[in-house]
């Protein structure tokens, strides 16, 4: 998994990378890599590259990051995991190229040696990677379809910082920590920051599924390589026969799970009482080998139909795996609370429940883990599947009305105030509801636009709100059109609630333990194989095929159960922890979390 | 590519006038047509080629000093021609050249200076700004000042900066300190118009400083090139300080004068906190002479970050001074190399070479 960075100063003005810094950038990330730490410098001492390794596949030295060709001329660091890499090492080798290991690492190299910028399309798996081209003089960034791996990137116009937290390249100390107000309104509204978009003005993502190119002439427009929209506008015009459905579920996942088994160390699989873990698990102990899996129990549920581990034991027992639980209780999470705060690399109103989850993992000795994260934006397990939709339709027409949405608003809290301030969504509900957009954040928003004036600077909100541009950016990744309802919101959730809130919070909780966390059910190559049948998902069609996907099939209580999950209690503690007391109205607690987080994690105005 | 590249470019003023812009748009312009063979039409507010001979490729038509006529002459020329690419000379006539730009499917490149680029410019400016396809600054500085105003993603502006001209470079030290009439003291140095409205050049700054160096027991002459409004002011201050005997006032220095009085100084000195480049400090520096500035605005980039000239916080600026005058003497040679190296004319034209590659890559 590991943590990557790099400094290049393109711009000829420019002074070389400095070592003292690349390595303060390289050892903030050590938690991410505790196996390894490299450093590379090019033959003109222009760029730099740091790696931190966690040695997951070709554990020896020869799979040691930054990587250089045989011929020096080509220098990679990465952050991920190839899962395909041994069928693309295989097409390699029969045209005649030579190996020197046997990491996923290598491949990169010879694949963009044959292909150039394009080798992003070919791969299957989770990445973030810089790749010097010594020929051309520059630089190559790429970042996954999904954005499971994170990239940052800092340009000046003379030098260009990469790395795969925000936090370390401002630990190298020659960033500016100037506030990006596009970055702090995206927290308030959606409850993690959007990409590109970070806290901090000179620190921007790559955005997900797109390269880019630097060279002497500057950063280049990234461009994008996969987008999960266009994924599923081709598909709608391909016909699968409704009974091939399950069959496709069954094979495309299970083909998914095989992929990302794929290690030279031991693979376990975080388990809660839910369709998506239960069926990783099974469809993972029949691949072969015995796993173990991990799940998480909590002293305020024992014996209460929210406490999971009973279901999960049973589920585990199914598929003869090793089951470990481990109990959490609102000491420990009190304990934890700072070192929680102190990795968690940007604001986020969740992850928590990840950071528990992977400690127990790394405790058992593992340091990969399966989770089934991803499946409820796949398989259409939200309630925001039924909501948006149904609330663009009811209101849509009415909201297209300018002007009637806030007008609406500004009579609903004069005549109700106390309803207004229970509820300060429904006040939203015709201004909003008149996009696909507008109608997804009044589902997951935290706030809404116009409450953020309540307590942040207006004139921040104002330039913030400009600078992000959500109705834009909502309409981005619905461009082209996924052709169904379950398209639209499949779409909005991976690029948003996905994107930059559960698989960000898995990055920064698994690496701060160590453990990488894979997600067989986030995975482009999944995504292409299901996008024909994924408009038939809704109305829980898509869990029951997951449900029915391992051999044999979930039990029924877990196929039948409502979803809880076991986030409850330690949403109870987070929001216990932020609370002050006073009586709030529902969705409180999420936004006194949303602004104790936002307290103790940004560093805005400091100097570089 | 067998047709050539053409570009429309709408300046105040290029060839026939003075100012560090014009210079600026002379250097970009011509090196566009020298070294990628770009075919390029200035339309200028002032100033006309008669005087300078432009380069092979260049027209400078008749100037529209009337903001009317310009309007008109630009829309004219925009539709009369397809070009490949409208270069906008400065931030405020962004609207204008996003007009000509859009008339037959031009690109359109935005050129930022200094100051004028660090707070948000009117509406109109900001929406036609965003829509250019590449902007060029001058400093980091300017392009995070107008990524902070504009919602520009970051790799829509690069940084290409000030050159020194070739007459800059060390020569007879004494022969030009004795042409001066100056002493055996040692000099300090600032060349930059004393405007009221640009105090921000700080030659008050220095003499306030001036005391105390003296009482540490140097022998310190403060040399104040350039002409303004401010003059009366920075005079009286001297006084007021007791140190009128040491601070010189030379006046406007003409072009060719410049070059000696670099040469003659032992440290170019200005803490300014508004200079969009400062390159004054390239010229100072291009002569052999050492230069201070503060960590401010544009000068963090001619000095390199510290690599070729000191920089310092405005109230360290006296033992900075101190410390430079104290210290080892520089090698003007060595110093003058460096800055080529960066700033220089053949340094310059590669990236200019570069901007011509990445305007003619397909997107």
């Amino acid at each position: 998994m590991c943590g990557i960075n790099g400094i290049f100063a393109y711009n000829p003005p420019a002074n070389p990378p400095d070592e003292a810094e690349l390595l303060r950038t390289r050892d903030a990330m050590a938690a991410r890599g505790p196996d390894g730490a490299g450093a590379w410098w090019s033959g003109d001492g222009r760029c730099a590259f740091g790696h931190r390794r966690l040695a997951i596949i070709d554990t020896s030295p020869a799979g040691a990051q930054p990587m250089t060709s045989f011929d020096g001329s080509l220098t990679v660091t990465f952050n991920g995991e190839i899962y395909n890499y041994p069928e693309l090492r295989r097409t390699l080798e029969a045209e005649g190229v030579r190996f020197r290991s046997n990491s996923d690492t290598e491949v990169l190299l010879h694949l963009y040696r044959r292909d150039g910028a394009d080798m992003v399309r070919r791969l299957r798996g989770m990445f973030a990677l810089a790749i010097w081209d010594e020929a051309r003089g520059g630089v190559m960034l790429a970042r996954d379809p999904y954005g499971i791996k994170p990239l940052y990137i800092a340009d000046d116009g003379w030098t260009l910082r990469f790395a795969s937290q925000v936090k370390a390249i401002l630990a190298g100390g020659a960033v500016s920590f100037d506030p990006e107000p596009a970055g702090i309104v995206g927290f308030h509204l959606l409850g993690s920051v959007p990409e590109p978009f970070t806290l901090y003005r000179a620190i921007r993502s790559l955005p997900a599924g797109h390269a880019q190119w630097v060279d002497a002439a500057g950063a280049r427009e990234p461009r994008r390589f996969a987008s999960i929209a266009a994924a599923l506008a081709e598909a709608t015009k391909v016909v699968v026969p409704p009974e091939e459905i399950r069959a496709r579920v069954r094979a495309s996942v299970g083909a998914s799970v095989r992929a990302h088994l794929l290690a030279d160390v031991e693979v376990g699989v975080f388990l809660s009482a839910g369709i998506d873990s239960g069926a990783l698990l099974g469809l993972a102990c029949g691949a072969g080998q015995p796993r173990r899996a991990i799940t998480l129990a909590f002293d305020e549920f024992r014996d209460s139909p929210a406490d999971e581990a009973p279901l999960a034991a049973e589920i585990a027992q199914r598929y003869g795996a090793g089951h470990i639980v481990r109990g959490v209780g609102k000491a420990e999470f009190e304990r934890d609370l700072p070192a929680i705060t102190a990795a968690m690399d940007q604001p986020s109103i969740d992850g928590v429940n990840t950071w528990f989850v992977a400690k127990a993992a790394r405790e058992a000795g593992l340091k990969v883990a399966l989770s089934g994260l991803g499946g409820d934006e796949l398989l259409a397990g939200y309630p925001s599947f039924r909501d948006v939709p149904r609330w663009r339709r009811r209101f849509g027409p009415l909201a297209a009305v300018p002007g009637a949405g806030a007008l609406a608003r500004r009579v609903l809290r004069a005549a109700a105030p106390r309803l207004a301030r229970d509820n300060p969504k429904a006040l939203g509900m015709l201004e909003h509801s008149g996009s696909w957009g507008g109608a997804y954040l009044l589902r997951r928003g935290l706030f809404l636009p116009h409450e953020l004036y309540g307590f942040l600077d207006p004139d921040l909100v104002r330039d913030g709100l400009a600078r992000l541009d959500p109705a834009r950016r909502f309409r981005d990744s619905l461009t082209p059109d996924p052709g169904s309802d379950v398209g639209r919101v499949t779409a909005l959730e991976s690029a948003f609630y996905l994107r930059n809130q559960l698989l960000r919070d898995a990055d920064w909780a698994g690496m701060a333990h160590g453990l990488e966390i894979r997600v067989p059910l986030v995975d482009f190559t999944l995504l292409t194989e299901l996008a024909p049948i994924l408009p038939r998902f809704g109305g829980g069609a898509g869990k029951a095929a997951l449900a029915a996907a391992p051999s044999p099939a979930l039990p029924d209580p877990v196929a039948e159960r409502a979803k809880t999950g076991f986030e409850v209690p330690v949403r109870q503690w987070m929001h216990a922890t932020a609370e002050t007391g006073t009586a709030r109205g529902r969705g409180a607690g999420a936004r006194s979390w949303a602004h104790w987080v936002f307290g103790r994690t940004a560093m805005l105005g400091k100097a570089a | 590519m067998s047709r050539r590249f053409r570009v429309l470019a709408l300046v105040t003023d290029a060839f026939g006038a003075p100012g560090g812009i014009a210079q600026y748009n002379r250097d970009l312009l011509t090196t566009l047509a020298e070294e990628a063979g770009f075919e390029i039409v200035i339309l200028a507010r002032r100033g006309s080629a008669g005087e300078t001979t432009p380069a092979r490729g260049i027209t400078q038509l008749r100037p529209r000093p009337g903001r009317i006529g310009y309007i008109a002459a630009a829309l004219r020329a925009a539709a009369t021609r397809r070009f490949d690419l409208v270069f906008c000379g400065h931030l405020y006539a962004a609207p204008l050249a996003r007009a000509a730009a859009r008339l037959r499917g031009s690109r359109l490149l935005v050129q930022l200076h200094g100051i004028d680029a660090w707070t948000a410019p009117r509406r109109q400016a900001r929406k036609a700004f965003e829509r250019a396809d590449l902007v060029l600054s001058v400093s980091r500085f300017t392009r995070a000042a107008a990524l902070g105003w504009s919602r520009l993603e970051p790799h829509r502006i690069a940084v290409i900066p000030n050159t020194v001209r070739d007459v800059f470079v060390p020569g007879d030290r004494r022969s030009s300190r004795l042409a001066l009439g100056l002493d055996d003291r040692r000099v300090l140095l600032s060349v930059g118009r004393l405007d009221s409205r640009e105090a921000y050049k700080g030659q008050d700054r220095i003499i306030d400083v001036l005391p105390g160096l003296i009482a540490g027991g140097r022998r310190v002459a403060y040399v104040v090139a350039g002409e303004g409004d401010d003059r009366i002011r920075l005079e009286s201050l001297a006084r007021e300080r007791g140190v009128g005997d040491a601070v010189h006032f030379l006046g406007e220095i003409e072009e060719a004068g410049l070059p000696p009085l670099y040469r003659a100084a032992d440290l170019f000195v200005m803490p300014s906190t508004g200079e969009g480049f400062g390159i004054v400090f390239l010229e100072a520096m291009a002569s052999g002479t050492p230069a201070l500035g503060l960590a401010a605005g544009g000068a963090p980039d001619a000095m390199a970050d510290g690599a070729l000239g000191t920089l310092v916080q405005a109230e360290r600026l006296g033992p900075a001074i101190a410390a430079i005058l104290d210290g080892a003497e520089t090698d003007p040679a060595a110093l003058s190399g460096a800055v080529a190296e960066r700033f220089g004319r053949a340094a310059f034209r590669r990236a200019v070479g570069r901007l011509a590659d990445r305007l003619a890559e397909t997107s």
